[in-house]
């Protein structure tokens, strides 16, 4: 093969490769170069802006006025008819709106806590509830971070008061001991990590009086923390509850095997209930054996199973707000 | 970058010569060691990094990781070329076919051991420079690579067994009925288990998109190539299959590392185990990248293939070389056009799929730090398939009667330069103050602001596939006079067709059912834009009512109007109607865009493989108007071929990019944060440098390693096909490649 034709053609792919780069290039001009994720540790506007441009990826949805070119929520600028008002003078509007609505008195701050905080609490209309978890993985914010982006929106057109995040009144404080809660349980999101449990959980056990009652109520569990109720969902069996371990109870009439918690026990009956709620009672003078296993769990043992990472950290946030009367879902008033 | 982290583990192979196989064998036991040695808990420990000579190491493993990606891209995408190539040829009895394959598997060869040697150093600088990682993925993913390891072993002994058993496998010697009878046996038994495994049957506990690839890609050949099995010919072929079957496993293998550090499961959020190794296994974008790369293997393999054949077309001394090489390009840039069509579609999927990981990662795809990527990446797509249709335009001048319907190709010009052109309008731009001003003060130009949202990207794409499809046609039929009646043809494509028309109605009729019968809530929309879901549904199912047209037109021997009437029916619903309504839904009903965008595609691929199926008997035995004239090609086009190739790979590379880019800063998003110096998004400025660096040192190493191949060739004899001489090669070619593999 004549040696010009190689030449012809690699002189071509170097022209190729040239345009490529120059688009590249250009591009890169228009758009700006590199994303950082920067690490903030002070709760100023310029600590705020470099994480809504940044790890945040609060950009990835919103733009700020001309700056930014996301559609998919709310403009958080000053911008054409639909937002007359950027977001710092916005909130003192919507603070009003949502106090008169809760009958709760909110502060623009409480409003902007409440945003990242619990994102689906108001709706701008025409926009949908897909705001991520700021707190949760992948971007896990952390409370010193979400009260920098708090300062960074103040700043858009209202009055910044550093003070009142720092110190807010009780109801941003609610919002941040939730966001606390959930970055302790690894970043999960709270609101996810209920309907889990509901779907999965609530069968049997009880939180705020609502749920099954095979296993033990979970309205405190929050206080045990992390760890054990990370080890009770994925090794269920390894510290059982008093009250809820598992018997094994076999029958002399007809050799049947009944494992489940012992609910109730009389002189001449012993009541069983199993895992799927279904009560055996069985008559003392019928039971051929009867023994504590001490290695099982009624629990479902394939729950690592059904559970993707981000459900199980999910569930983790939500169980670690159950702290009672006074724990933290109790105080968000829900 | 991720499946190329990960593939490193123990990624070695084997090779051609000795020499090449003991080279590959070292890295393969090094890679087992690393593997060996590498406990899980290393997931909990601090990350550290390291550097070689001051490099920055994510560069280095990004370029390492490209070049091996390239490479393997190239092993695995050129055997399905191949034996494909060797299928038809068998079928058709047509040596040069035959030959062809032969080709095209002797240059497999060298760069089987290139990509052993790459991943052998990209295995090397990962566990070196970041060990942490490495070791968790090892310690989590270490029966998987073990079984990856004993991949290649198949792979080696098959791609030998391929290579080297040419000739001898050559000869029509006929197994024994008995035998013959118990391969049949064998092969209905594997299809019917297939059969029932894809629909369910069994595995039903897997994700529906894994047991479809098991099935289509494992089991479904097996069972074929057991089936036609019968004589050393089809054993041969029956070895290629396996070659691409032990190539497809290891493929899959190493995308779920890469896709199990994008969408981890099975372990908690502190990496531990929790789950079973499936599930770590089968994550949520395993399978929607082994689909898309599979495909994106089919194409590239082919280009690569087009691009030796252009460049020898270019060099060529002979009008017996050119014609050769012209029709070489042909096959080849066929092949890929097979792959490219579908791609779109399975890049659809993974998008939405990766949505459903994490909308964060979906927006920051498509909306933040990737959303300009996006741009060049449809500057690229656009341009493949721009280029394709005008190699296939520039072909219809050595197919005398193709005149007939030069007339055409200015409307599909039109068609694919408005369709490139909205597909390459973004949303907005970052304006000047004076610009906005001039725009009304608005951030979004009035009127092109449309043409920048997904509804008119959606429609164009399939306008695009459409026209490439129609051009296809016309290429096709260029030199043949008039149709054949089909009711004269037999029992065959009356089945065929019919059959084509049943798949045609059970796809898009399926999804119809589907829109009817939506619940809104499940979208969390209100009750009352159901009315949405089911318009979209009637469109289907008049959808339908035009496929059972069209096949009754087909049988009663108006098949040219069949065609018409189908194509003009799905273009009009597909981009006309769908394309408008999709702005009416996104306004209304937002969460029901992605469904408006699957009927889209439903509707465009039952209708390419019913017209195909139709087209398949319209023009089969027709009378031609002259003889295909190979090699009358300008040279023009066939620097087209090679700009598809570098388009092709400069596209892998960036896709590559803003894959691997997802995960933002995190080596296993959710799960192990990357703390390197290097955890941040490079610019596009830096992905086009990085991915240009990578395609011209595979292009120069491809280069080489064809040139190697002629030299081996030349010293060697070809296997002994008749009718290959060079002097026969130009009338027999100008006779049959098209008809016989176009056709």
């Amino acid at each position: 093969m004549r040696s010009s034709a190689i030449l012809r053609v690699f002189v071509f792919m170097l022209v190729v490769l040239a345009a490529y780069l120059w688009v590249g290039q250009a591009i890169t001009a228009m758009t700006g170069g590199e994303r950082k994720a920067a690490s903030v540790v002070e709760v100023t506007p310029e600590g705020g802006e470099a994480i809504f441009w940044g790890k945040g990826r609060c950009f990835t949805c919103h733009s700020l006025g001309g700056e930014g070119s996301a559609v998919r929520c709310p403009n958080l600028g000053q911008f054409g008819e639909k937002f007359p008002l950027a977001i710092g003078a916005r909130a003192e509007q919507r603070a009003k709106e949502r106090s008169d609505e809760t009958g709760t008195h909110y502060s623009s701050t409480d409003y902007l806590v409440e945003s990242l905080a619990r994102p689906d609490a108001y709706l701008v209309e025409g926009y949908k509830n897909e705001m991520a978890i700021v707190y949760a993985p992948p971007i896990s914010l952390n409370l010193t971070e979400i009260k920098a982006v708090i300062a960074y929106l103040q700043s858009q057109g209202g009055d910044l008061d550093l003070e009142g995040i720092e110190n807010p009144g009780e109801l941003a404080q609610t919002y941040y001991a939730r966001i606390a809660a959930a970055s302790a349980a690894g970043g999960g999101d709270p609101g996810n990590g209920e309907e889990m449990f509901v779907d999965t959980c609530s069968d049997c056990h009880t939180i705020q009086g609502e749920g099954g009652e095979v296993g033990p109520d979970l309205s405190s569990i929050g206080n045990k923390g992390l760890k054990f109720i990370s080890e009770s969902i994925l090794r269920p069996a390894r510290k059982i509850t008093k009250g809820y371990e598992t018997w094994v109870v076999v029958t002399e009439s007809d050799e049947r095997k009944h494992v489940g918690l012992k609910t109730e026990e009389t002189s001449t009956e012993v009541e069983i209930t199993k895992a799927t709620g279904e009560v055996a009672t069985i008559a003392r003078d019928d039971i051929r054996e009867i023994e504590q296993d001490e290695g099982a769990s009624v629990m479902p043992d394939d729950l690592t199973e059904m559970l993707t990472v981000k459900d199980f950290q999910d569930v983790l946030a939500y169980l670690m707000m159950q702290k009672g009367e006074d724990g933290a879902e109790a105080e968000t008033g829900k | 970058m991720d499946r190329e982290k990960s593939e490193a583990a123990i990624q070695v192979t084997n090779m051609q010569t000795e020499n090449r196989s003991s080279r590959s064998n070292y890295w393969l036991v090094l890679g087992v060691l690393l593997t060996l040695f590498s406990p899980e808990v290393l997931a909990l420990e601090a990350n550290e990094y390291r550097q070689f000579l001051g490099i920055d190491s994510r560069r280095l493993v990004w370029f390492l990781a490209q070049m091996h990606l390239f490479f393997g891209a190239f092993v695995l995408g050129v055997p399905l070329f191949a034996v494909i190539v060797e299928i038809v040829g068998w079928r058709n009895r047509d040596p040069k076919l035959d030959k062809l394959a032969y080709e095209f598997t002797s240059l497999l060869s060298v760069a089987y051991a290139t990509t052993a040697a790459l991943g052998g150093l990209l295995a090397f600088a990962l566990f070196t420079l970041y060990p942490t990682f490495m070791g968790y993925m090892a310690g989590l993913f270490k029966d998987i690579m073990f079984l990856y390891a004993l991949l290649f072993f198949a792979e080696t002994f098959f791609l030998y067994l391929y290579y080297y058993g040419w000739n001898w496998l050559q000869g029509g010697l006929e197994f024994s009925r008995n035998l013959q009878w118990l391969f049949k046996g064998l092969g209905v038994a594997i299809i019917l288990a297939g059969a029932v495994f894809l629909f369910g049957g069994f595995g039903l506990e897997m994700r529906g998109d894994t047991r479809s690839f098991i099935a289509l890609l494992y089991i479904l050949p097996l069972g074929v190539g057991l089936l036609i099995l019968r004589d050393l010919k089809s054993s041969h072929i029956f070895i290629g299959i396996l070659l691409n079957i032990a190539g497809t496993a290891i493929m899959q293998l190493a995308n779920s590392w890469a896709g199990f550090m994008m969408s981890p499961a099975g372990v908690d959020e502190e990496g531990e185990l929790i789950g079973t190794l499936w599930q770590v296994f089968e994550n949520i974008l395993a399978t929607p990248v082994a689909i898309h790369r599979m495909l994106g293997n089919l194409a590239f393999g082919g280009l690569v293939a087009g691009a030796y054949a252009a460049v020898k077309f270019i060099g060529a001394r002979t009008p017996a070389e050119r014609a050769h090489y012209d029709w070489m390009g042909y096959i080849a840039n066929f092949v890929a056009i097979c792959g490219l069509i579908p791609l779109p579609f399975a890049g659809y999927y993974l998008g939405r799929e990766v949505y459903s990981t994490s909308a964060v990662m979906g927006n920051n795809m498509m909306g933040g730090d990737f959303s300009w990527t996006f741009i060049i990446q449809a500057m690229l797509v656009g341009s493949l398939f721009l280029i394709s249709n005008y190699y296939l335009w520039s072909g219809m001048t050595r197919i005398p009667g193709s005149e007939r319907y030069y007339k055409y190709i200015k409307f599909i010009l039109g068609a694919l330069i408005i369709s490139f052109a909205i597909w390459l309008t973004p949303h907005n731009l970052p304006l000047t103050s004076q610009e906005v001003g001039d725009m009304g003060g608005s951030q979004y130009h009035p009127t092109l602001k449309f043409m920048g949202l997904m509804p008119a990207k959606n429609a164009v794409v399939n306008l695009i596939i459409l026209s490439t499809f129609f051009s296809f046609l016309l290429y096709r039929r260029g030199n043949k006079s008039e149709v054949v009646p089909i009711s004269q043809q037999g029992r065959l494509p009356k089945v065929v067709i019919s059959l084509a028309g049943l798949v045609a109605v059970a796809i898009v009729g399926q999804y119809a059912m589907g829109m009817l019968s939506l619940d809104p809530a499940e979208l969390d929309l209100p009750a009352d834009r159901a009315h949405y879901f089911r318009t979209v549904g009637y469109l289907l199912i008049f959808e339908c009512v035009m496929a059972v047209l069209a096949v009754i037109l087909a049988l009663k021997d108006r098949g040219k109007l069949a065609q018409g009437l189908y194509m003009t029916v799905t273009a009009l619903s597909v981009v006309l109607f769908l394309g408008v309504y999709g702005f009416v839904v996104m306004e209304k009903a937002s969460p029901f865009l992605r469904n408006i965008a699957v009927s889209q595609f439903l509707q465009l691929i039952s209708c390419i493989i019913l017209v195909t199926a139709i087209d398949l008997y319209l023009f089969r035995g027709a009378k031609e108007l002259g003889k295909l004239q190979w090699g009358k090609m300008t040279v023009r086009s066939q620097y087209a071929l090679l700009l598809l190739t570098f388009v092709i790979t400069m596209n892998m590379g960036l896709m590559g990019f803003i894959r691997s880019g997802l995960r933002g800063d995190w080596h296993i998003f959710g799960v192990m944060r990357d703390t390197s110096p290097w955890s941040y998004t490079p610019s596009n400025y830096t992905m086009t440098e990085m991915v240009s660096l990578a395609v011209l040192v595979f292009m120069v190493g491809v280069a080489f390693m064809f040139w190697l191949g002629g030299i081996a060739a030349q010293k060697k004899a070809p296997p002994s096909v008749p009718g290959t001489e060079p002097g026969q090669l130009t009338d027999q070619a100008g006779s049959q490649p098209a008809s016989r593999t176009g056709d």
